[in-house]
């Protein structure tokens, strides 16, 4: 077993709480770091929140709270990392913000500690060029919600060792993930297909050719997606999913990357999804759909953009 | 011939230090919250008070060689040297079909009981890793260990199949097993002697009511039937745990909340039985004194839980045709006269009578509670399966020399 003290998660948004929840419900104790001890206890109280809608769909209880909880500790202290033996990135997807985030624990880290960054699309060689240890950073991309999805993808750079592999695969298996072997290359391998998929979604909702919630019913019930693209999209934040494709097309300059306008038009109106309340479809506080009669706005389907 | 038994968890590590030639416990403890920064060591020796110390335990290994070093200290000690611990012997949750009897732990069974984890994907991991640990911090000592499900199995296929397709029996193991094995085993041949009469002319009934909940029906020494099943959630109803349902109620629920595996998983074992119907507590004492206080949903709570103990002791009593003997046992039967009183209710046509006062009176100690005229005797028997596991563990060492 691993060190229980020594888990170290810089970002307490959503990814930062959703995986300080797993490591926490594997038994292992985490500190979660942000900016300000605000921030960071903002983070354990969404962690909180998650746990209760959990207990609400019978999956945790309440001693399962209170063991969880007791073994997450906010912080906003980043040299808390320096005897860390993993440390794990989940802030904003940018490269800028990241690097300098590297830049900054390759001061403070021991020497042998993994550094982890859990972006989705990003170089994990230019993220690792900006300390002087890159064979000791690799990409682990969870995917949201951490709890709930068995799957992350293991990316290496183009210096990762085998040693820094052979630790995030125990990583890994301490968090029950699934996982698969991706060789650094834009989008890996979920970001780089789902994301032309929700595009194409969206173009058909914009194009007038079926409804938001028939786009979604088409493909849960046609190809056994649990979840439709829209709702999905919804649910990843559309903020993201654009910074995504940003991205994508940036590397690669294809066409089949370009954020279809009406992405492009939500994101600038501040409709991003469950977290704002409202994206393709509505939202309440907790999160729930709702049916858009129980709102005063109009839906948004794709007339009303043209 | 001391013997150590080591019961396992998934972050605990439960001993007793067992003197076989006096059956006496020279220390009992526990280690819990292992992997945790603060865990917390209770020790207490026979002839002294309670200690206790919280420290760093990362793993079960480290949590081993701390009892082991509390056993033989200086001042909290019960012996003086590990060498005086002459045998290990383990708690094993689940030996599917393999195992009729404790065993010799050798490489070979390492790997077999490995391949069990399947069956028991919740306990059965934990124990391997206290076998691991006390392997490496008692290198010289025989390990052995001891089934919860071998006691029941002579158990006939009658009783063990289930009305799925019998394909399922042979591509999973797909059958009952049933748990609390060493339980029953060890407080029906205490009831036998209590009789003073041979265990194989008996038809006994013994009712281990603890956290988890099961009865087995023992003709003449043998488990016949048992109402734990393929695992631990069958039968009767537990402080946290469904027990008997229409299994078909499981998948109405998971399509109408569109609930994962995991979380139908935790509803029916975690959020169900007692708990679940009163709402007030997974605790019988707790759910006594609500339903005492008016309480309706306790006092439902507890109307079923001795409701279904009772219809499981009169079909008990129709398989074996007859009942010479019923037995409580663990903490609810133990320390329960209404739920002792109420499950056997009305059962006097089957020849079970309590007698009020001994029932009363018969909390935590070996008791008759049956009135004189009663043709069933009615024990209540505490339990002992550390003492089961020590002289296990004493017979198979001796027989392999």
């Amino acid at each position: 077993m691993m060190a229980s003290a020594d888990i170290i998660i810089i970002g307490a948004g959503v990814m930062g709480q959703g995986l300080a929840e797993a490591v926490a419900t594997s038994g292992n104790e985490v500190m979660l770091i942000d900016k300000t001890t605000k921030l960071a206890e903002r983070g354990l109280r969404g962690i909180s929140e998650s746990i209760d809608r959990e207990i609400h769909k019978w999956g945790l209880t309440q001693a399962d709270r209170r063991a969880i909880l007791a073994r997450i500790f906010p912080s906003s202290d980043i040299s808390q990392a320096e005897d860390a033996g993993i440390v794990i990135e989940c802030i904003p997807e940018n490269l800028a913000m990241k690097r300098s985030l590297f830049d900054k624990l390759d001061e403070i880290c021991k020497l042998d500690a993994l550094l982890i960054t859990n972006t989705g699309t990003l170089s994990i060689s230019e993220i690792a060029a900006a300390t002087k240890r890159p064979s000791k950073i690799i990409g682990m991309h969870f995917l949201n919600p951490v709890t709930k999805i068995p799957l992350v993808e293991i990316v290496k750079g183009l210096k990762t060792d085998d040693e820094s592999f052979q630790k995030a695969v125990e990583f890994a298996e301490l968090l029950d993930k699934q996982w698969i072997t991706v060789n650094e290359y834009p989008g890996y391998v979920t970001t780089r297909i789902i994301v032309p998929l929700l595009n194409e979604a969206m173009h058909v909702l914009m194009e007038g050719v079926a409804t938001a919630e028939d786009v979604d019913k088409a493909m849960k019930l046609g190809f056994g997606f649990n979840i439709g693209p829209l709702a999905l999209a919804d649910m990843m934040g559309l903020d993201v999913v654009m910074s995504w494709m940003e991205n994508l097309l940036a590397e690669l300059s294809e066409h089949k990357y370009n954020p279809c306008p009406l992405l492009r038009k939500m994101v600038r109106a501040g409709r991003l999804g469950v977290k704002t309340g409202r994206g393709f479809f509505s939202y309440d506080d907790e999160g729930n759909r709702i049916t858009d009669e129980e709102t005063n706005e109009q839906p948004a389907d794709g007339e009303q953009f043209q | 011939m001391n013997i150590l038994v080591i019961n396992c968890g998934s972050s605990s590590v439960k001993y007793q230090l067992i003197d076989t030639s006096t059956e006496i416990a020279l220390a009992k403890g526990a280690v819990s919250r292992i992997g945790m920064s603060a865990a917390v060591l209770t020790h207490r020796p026979y002839d002294r008070p309670e200690i206790t110390s919280a420290g760093e335990i990362l793993d079960h290994i480290i949590a081993v060689e701390q009892v082991v070093l509390t056993l033989t200290s200086e001042t909290h000690g019960v012996i003086r040297d590990k060498s005086e611990i002459a045998a290990v012997g383990h708690r094993v949750v689940h030996g599917g079909e393999r195992f009729a009897d404790s065993v010799l732990i050798t490489p070979e069974l390492m790997v077999e009981l490995r391949s069990l984890i399947e069956l028991a994907p919740l306990h059965n991991p934990h124990n391997i890793r206290g076998i691991n640990a006390s392997q490496k911090t008692l290198p010289d000592a025989p390990q052995v260990a001891v089934f919860d499900t071998s006691f029941h199995h002579r158990m006939p296929p009658h009783a063990y199949i289930y009305g799925v397709p019998y394909v399922l029996y042979k591509r999973y193991g797909i059958r009952r097993y049933g748990f609390h094995g060493t339980s029953h085993r060890y407080v029906s041949e205490r009831a036998a002697d209590i009789l003073c009469r041979p265990l194989t002319d008996l038809k006994m009934i013994t009712c281990h009511l603890g956290g988890g909940a099961s009865l087995a029906a023992i003709d003449g020494g043998v488990s016949v039937d048992t109402s734990m099943g393929f695992t631990p959630l069958e039968g009767l109803l537990m402080n946290t745990r469904s027990g008997d349902l229409d299994p078909a109620i499981i998948l109405h629920i998971m399509a109408r909340e569109e609930l994962s595996l995991h979380e139908a998983n935790t509803l029916l074992n975690k959020h169900s039985g007692l708990s679940g119907i009163s709402g007030v507590s997974s605790d019988m004492q707790d759910i006594q004194e609500a339903a005492a206080s008016g309480n309706q949903n306790a006092q439902l709570a507890l109307d079923i839980y001795c409701y279904r103990l009772k219809k499981y002791i009169a079909s008990y009593t129709a398989a074996m045709g007859g009942l010479d003997a019923l037995v409580f046992t663990a903490g609810v039967g133990e320390n329960s006269p209404i739920v002792r009183a109420k499950s056997c209710e009305n059962l006097g046509f089957m020849g079970v009578e309590i007698d009020e006062n001994r029932n009363a009176e018969g909390n935590c100690q070996e008791t008759v509670i049956s009135s004189n005229a009663s043709k069933v005797s009615v024990f209540v028997i505490p339990t002992n399966e550390e003492l089961v596991i020590a002289r296990d563990t004493k017979r198979i060492v001796e027989a392999a020399g």
